[in-house]
């Protein structure tokens, strides 16, 4: 069994803030191994999406080490820490945040553009991303011409567009009435199964239910889970 | 998708905005090419004109650029002995009085020019005849159109038989105020044989030229061989400023200037002015074309941080981000400054009309001339404002927070 994709020991992030630094983490340790589909639930606050955008690689840790691929991220350029987010994550936001002067399709394309993909494969691969998640027949709208529902699996789509092996969804439902969640859950399950690797962000205990390994966070730490 | 691509997209999202930049650019452009055109117009038509003589090569007393230094005396010599050098094709010795040009009751201010006939004359003949030898009859003069025409503003006229003839074939007395005492010289008759236009006449400068003997006769000084300055023409094998060098060694006592040196003293002295205003104005207007676009590169990135913050948390560079705003910013100024071109044009058109009509201001020069080194520098000088303008908005861009950006957009 290869080594786990990400792996965090005694992470903290504190943020200097003007009435003092606030600690979103402390001493936080885990793991996350190839194919595993993670949900990280907990009280708003308690630390959950900066857990996420630590693991990402979007922030950097205050404390602690972390290892992505088996390289310390703390060692990493700004440029190197991008081109790991670009090649080798996808993130799903709550709020999907397509770009809105372009279509669905042209949203999807955009990470491929930006690894230097060439434009008929980039066109290729968009149309088998709108496939896989239903909205073929939507390639050409705009994301204001879009349901809340669509706009995400839109975004789940881009985030897969350079098949990294770790996707990360910060609330992906949040934004969505049930049964629309539920089919975007139904998505995610499907990449998981497909092979990659999906940690998710939830307050929603039915969408963390559907994943194979449950973490519980408070006040910035882990509590339930492999934390120990 | 590429930086321009994206850059594209950016502005006609908000076509309003764009189009209100891009007016905003051309408007400040405008006013850029204008004071390029400005700063350097009237040197250029002044150069123009000068070419236009047919002389290249000025020779005065004076070391300076006036020609009111003194009289060249011993002229005809001094003519023989230039047009004997390789270097000369041509030699005019023009000298230049003021006097009046009189009809039964009306009375015209002329500059009296003696000078002689064809190439070395210095004017143009729009119609008639030149100067020629005088076959008994009366000594043919050639007029500036501006002397037969009766709606001449400073034309003093009486009596009712200021309506008789004035034109070519008429005979108009030409007297001259040549001598520095109050004198009151006889005028003398002549006919008026052409009509030319005269270089440097303005709208209150009216010209009449005779011969050189002729002018002497009206200034009471027919034995005198004065000129006011000589007009040399170079050989094409030498070029302007070989002779302007050979003019000065045959003759030391006098100051020979290529029309380029002319030009370039009174760019560093006359014109300098205009250099100096120009600048100052194209450096203000430079400057609310950079708070322009600024502002508006600023505007565009505040209400596109989420965004912005998407991009980067998905990977794209802070390079990437700099370029996509670099392009916004050329693409706005670009147009702008491209739009600026023919509005600038119309506009210098019509501020050249009210500062040509200037009393007293030769016709053929221009304030605003057209030159491809304007077009140039107001490219340039865009190019580097709209770069310039994206620092900040860019600088914005790239040290947002990505988790902060993205966490406050979902909590607003």
């Amino acid at each position: 069994m290869s080594g786990p994709t990400v792996e965090a020991r005694g992470v903290s992030k504190t943020f200097p803030m003007p009435a003092g630094p606030v600690t979103a983490l402390r001493d936080v340790t885990l793991d996350i191994h190839p194919g595993e589909h993670v949900a990280i639930t907990g009280p708003s606050g308690c630390g959950k999406s900066t857990l996420l955008h630590v693991l990402g690689c979007v922030e950097p840790p205050s404390a602690g080490r972390l290892q992505f691929d088996g390289r310390d991220v703390a060692r990493l350029t700004d440029a190197e820490r991008s081109r790991i987010r670009l090649e080798r994550i996808g993130f799903v936001f709550q709020r999907f945040f397509l770009l809105p002067m372009l279509t669905a399709r042209e949203n999807i394309e955009l990470p491929l553009g930006e690894c230097g993909v060439g434009k008929a494969t980039r066109l290729e691969r968009s149309a088998e991303l709108l496939e896989y998640v239903g909205l073929a027949h939507r390639a050409d709208h705009r994301p204001p011409q879009l349901s809340g529902g669509e706009m995400q699996r839109v975004a789940i789509a881009r985030a897969l567009a350079n098949r990294p092996p770790l996707l990360l969804a910060d609330e992906p439902t949040g934004e969505l009435d049930e049964r629309t969640g539920r089919q975007v859950a139904d998505l995610l399950d499907l990449v998981h199964a497909d092979g990659n690797t999906v940690v998710v962000v939830t307050h929603d205990r039915t969408i963390a239910g559907r994943a194979g390994r449950r973490l519980c966070m408070h006040d910035g730490g882990l509590v339930d889970g492999d934390s120990a | 998708m590429s930086s321009i691509a994206f850059a594209w997209r950016s502005l006609v999202r908000q076509p309003g905005r764009a189009a209100l930049g891009v007016l905003g650019v051309a408007a400040v452009g405008a006013l850029l090419f204008n004071m390029l055109l400005l700063s350097r117009g009237l040197v250029v038509s002044l150069a123009d004109q000068l070419d236009r003589v047919g002389f290249d090569v000025r020779v005065t007393t004076g070391e300076g650029l006036s020609i009111a230094g003194g009289s060249i005396t011993g002229a005809s010599d001094v003519v023989t002995m230039l047009s004997s050098l390789p270097e000369v094709e041509a030699v005019a010795s023009p000298r230049i009085e003021n006097g009046w040009a009189l009809w039964p009751g009306r009375r015209v201010p002329v500059t009296l020019v003696g000078s002689s006939p064809g190439r070395q004359s210095g004017w143009r003949l729009v119609e008639g005849q030149d100067l020629h030898e005088a076959d008994g009859a009366l000594p043919p003069v050639v007029v500036s159109r501006s002397v037969l025409s009766n709606s001449t503003p400073d034309a003093a006229i009486s009596g009712t038989s200021a309506t008789g003839a004035i034109g070519i074939g008429s005979t108009v007395m030409l007297r001259g105020d040549c001598l520095d005492e109050r004198s009151a010289l006889p005028p003398i008759e002549f006919e008026v044989v052409g009509v030319a236009e005269f270089p440097f006449d303005g709208g209150s400068n009216r010209t009449a030229a005779t011969a050189p003997h002729h002018l002497a006769q009206i200034c009471g000084d027919v034995d005198a061989d004065e000129a006011d300055f000589l007009l040399v023409a170079s050989r094409p094998a030498y070029g302007p400023q070989v002779t302007a060098r050979a003019v000065a060694d045959a003759v030391p006592e006098l100051y020979a200037f290529s029309n380029q040196e002319l030009v370039d003293q009174f760019q560093q002295v006359g014109f300098s002015y205009f250099r100096q205003i120009s600048t100052v104005l194209a450096t203000v207007t430079l400057f609310f074309g950079f708070l322009l676009i600024s502002t508006l590169l600023t505007v565009s990135v505040n209400q596109r941080v989420a965004e912005i913050a998407t991009m980067r948390a998905m990977g794209f560079r802070r390079r990437r981000i700099v370029t996509d705003l670099a392009f916004e910013s050329a693409m706005l100024v670009g147009a702008g400054g491209l739009l600026a071109l023919p509005l600038g044009g119309v506009l210098a058109l019509i501020l050249d009309d009210i500062l040509r009509s200037m009393p007293g201001f030769p016709p053929e020069l221009h304030f605003f001339v057209y030159q491809h080194r304007a077009v140039g520098l107001h490219v340039g000088l865009l190019a580097v404002t709209a770069v310039l303008a994206a620092v900040y908005p860019a600088r914005l861009a790239t040290r947002l927070p990505i988790a902060g950006t993205l966490r406050d957009e979902v909590v607003s």
